[in-house]
């Protein structure tokens, strides 16, 4: 689920980047140390949409650096037990598969897969159902229910199911 | 407040979910003899009729060892069907709240450390009706879903084991698992291939067909679902009966004996076992007096009597007993219960008559013998009252026949019929008016004719086929 909070870090800067454009600095190295990371309680960062404020800079002992607090908006992607997300497969094998959903991994195992599939080796390992209209395989887009989640301070796994109503492959590469 | 419905709640929870709950540690070898299961069952029995209760109380009423129960005591705390309580007190502190208890259901504070005997830990414990409520149903929840899930394969996490090394993970380790080498997850430790762990519920029957493995516990699954929804049906049943019931509530154990010796005082026998005076030491110098509460009531119990020396009170107190037909004699003056035709309204009058009755029941013995012969009187001049009141309504008949061509002369069809029906029935209650004035004056009771000579009638005939036994009964007493 896709979240718009604010969330607030101190942002160390280098001397050299004081001056004029101390301001756009200090947003652009935030974008490129926060965007992107995970964190356990609020989930994956995906886009900072604007700078609340920045506060007073304080000049460490000793090295020069200064540190800003700076208070952002941002948008966060987390997932939860029980959401269904579209994710794109990346690989299948014997145990199941694994999908992604933006930043999140999610693996699908097989007993959570419909029992009417079942796994085909070979070049390109795959669930097929019996009469071949269904395929599950790299680069599919399927829909999934998330079971479980993982939440490390630093990282977030999930596993998931398609063994519900409505979910399933949505787009098939290989016929499309 | 209905304590009942709780009750067997709490019983039926007991049985279905206790009932082979062995107190025992695992280090502890199981003998046969050590062998205690059933034992929960008797405790939450016993506790459902008690409130709250010492446990060394409740240890000597069961007859268990004070060790055991506690432990099983602590089971069910940790299963939140009983709170329980620990104080410390001191030891006549203790007698009197046992003394109390016995009495009148009365609690007792303690003032502590106000007496230089050695202070003692006390445990109480009580059952938590509405925690049981909720964790019966509680349970009951978790086992349907567990079941359920198990059965559509829905959220549950595949486990995978290390044949190996034995090391465990779940799908959410999938990530790391995985190897570049082949498509199988291999063990972080010994790079051993994982196997999927088939369910734990059937986790005995190895796994070996994949599919026939899955069929085969999902009929399983099928199955124990069934059995629980049959099994479990009277428990369930009374979860919803209870649903809409005030929760009995006893409170903490110091609010239930304020409360109870509260309502003990206003009974009026505070000063019978005030406990707060006497663990100070004022009221009665060590001895433990409450029984005299006790006495006290039985005194005035029987002292609201009266006269309770002899067996005459006895009868007074018991309803009047229907009087066997061989007891009943002409010239007795019965009421009507006594006779057995009237069952429970004329016990006005019970006291006096039960006095006489008594009375009568003594000349009745001495003058066994005469009864007899008197009953064959009486037969006989029945026998022959009978054969004249025929005769009467004979007469009375013919009558009739010579009134009614007359009658029917004068007269139409319909009305002439009437009113000879009218006629003839006077006549026959002529009749008997004509029989009971005849019998009146040697029957010898002039109050209640009819009843009377009906009954004895009926009595007597019945007298004759009861007469033998009767009387060797009554010459043994």
């Amino acid at each position: 689920m896709f979240f718009h909070i604010v969330m607030e870090r101190n942002m160390q800067l280098h001397p050299r980047h004081f001056g004029r454009n101390l301001r756009e600095n200090i947003v652009s190295k935030l974008m490129k140390d926060v965007e992107g990371t995970c964190s356990g309680r609020h989930g994956f960062v995906v886009a900072i949409t604007g700078i609340e404020n920045i506060g007073k800079g304080l000049i460490r002992d000793g090295t020069g650096f200064v540190t800003f607090p700076v208070k952002y908006q941002c948008v966060v992607f987390r997932p939860f037990k029980g959401e269904i997300l579209e994710a794109v497969v990346t690989m299948v094998n014997k145990m199941g598969f694994f999908a992604e959903a933006g930043p999140v991994q999610i693996f699908v195992s097989n007993h959570l897969i419909p029992d009417d599939m079942e796994f085909q080796s070979g070049d390109m390992p795959n669930y097929t159902t019996s009469d071949g209209s269904v395929k599950i395989q790299k680069d599919s887009e399927v829909r999934l229910k998330i079971i479980g989640t993982r939440v490390d301070a630093t990282e977030i796994f999930c596993i998931g199911t398609i063994k519900d109503d409505f979910l399933g492959v949505i787009n098939d590469p290989a016929t499309a | 407040m209905s304590i009942e419905p709780f009750n067997r709640l709490v019983k039926l929870t007991a049985r279905a979910f206790y009932d082979d709950i062995t107190t025992k540690g695992d280090n502890q070898p199981k003998t046969s003899r050590s062998d205690n299961r059933g034992i929960a069952v008797v405790v939450l029995d016993a506790l459902t009729r008690r409130q709250w209760v010492r446990e060394e109380d409740l240890a000597k009423d069961l007859k268990l060892h004070s060790k055991q129960l506690r432990r099983t005591l602590r089971f069910f705390e940790e299963e939140k069907l009983v709170t329980r309580d620990h104080r410390r007190e001191t030891a006549k502190g203790a007698k009197i709240f046992s003394a109390a208890v016995a009495a009148t259901a009365d609690g007792h504070h303690t003032k502590e450390g106000e007496e230089k005997i050695k202070l003692h830990t006390h445990s109480y414990c009580c059952l938590d009706y509405a925690q049981i409520y909720d964790v019966v149903r509680y349970r009951l929840h978790r086992m349907k879903k567990k079941l359920k899930d198990e059965l559509e394969d829905k959220n549950t996490v595949q486990e995978y084991i290390c044949p190996n090394c034995g090391k465990r993970y779940t799908a959410l380790d999938a990530l790391r698992l995985i190897s570049m080498e082949d498509e199988y997850f291999h063990c972080e430790s010994c790079n051993g291939e994982l196997v999927a762990e088939s369910d734990k519920l059937a986790a005995q029957e190895g796994g070996d067909g994949d599919d026939n493995a899955r069929r085969r516990r999902r009929e399983k699954l099928k199955d124990m679902l069934q059995k629980m929804e049959v099994q479990l049906k009277p428990l369930m049943d009374q979860l919803n009966r209870v649903k809409d019931l005030p929760v009995p509530e006893f409170g903490s154990l110091q609010a239930w004996e304020a409360r109870a010796s509260a309502a003990a005082r206003s009974n009026g026998d505070s000063n019978g076992n005030d406990p707060s005076k006497s663990s100070q030491g004022l009221g009665y110098g060590g001895t433990p007096m409450p029984f005299l509460g006790d006495t006290k009531v039985e005194v005035a119990f029987s002292g609201a009597e009266g006269n309770g020396e002899n067996i005459k009170s006895e009868t007074e107190n018991t309803s009047l007993k229907v009087l066997p037909p061989w007891m009943i004699k002409q010239g007795m003056n019965l009421t009507q219960e006594q006779r057995g035709e009237v069952k429970q309204e004329a016990k006005m009058d019970g006291s006096s008559a039960a006095v006489e009755f008594s009375d009568d029941k003594k000349s009745t013995i001495e003058s066994d013998d005469q009864k007899n012969i008197q009953d064959e009187y009486v037969k006989a001049y029945y026998a022959a009252l009978l054969k004249k009141q025929q005769e009467l309504e004979e007469a009375a008949k013919k009558q009739e026949e010579l009134s009614n061509p007359n009658i029917s002369n004068g007269l139409s069809g319909m009305s002439s019929g009437r009113q000879v029906g009218m006629k003839s029935k006077r006549d026959e209650d002529e009749g008997d008016d004509d029989v009971d004035w005849e019998e009146a004056p040697v029957a010898g009771n002039s109050n209640e004719h009819y009843k009377v000579d009906l009954n004895v009638e009926a009595d007597a005939e019945a007298d004759a086929v009861a007469e033998d036994d009767d009387d060797v009964d009554w010459e043994e007493g």
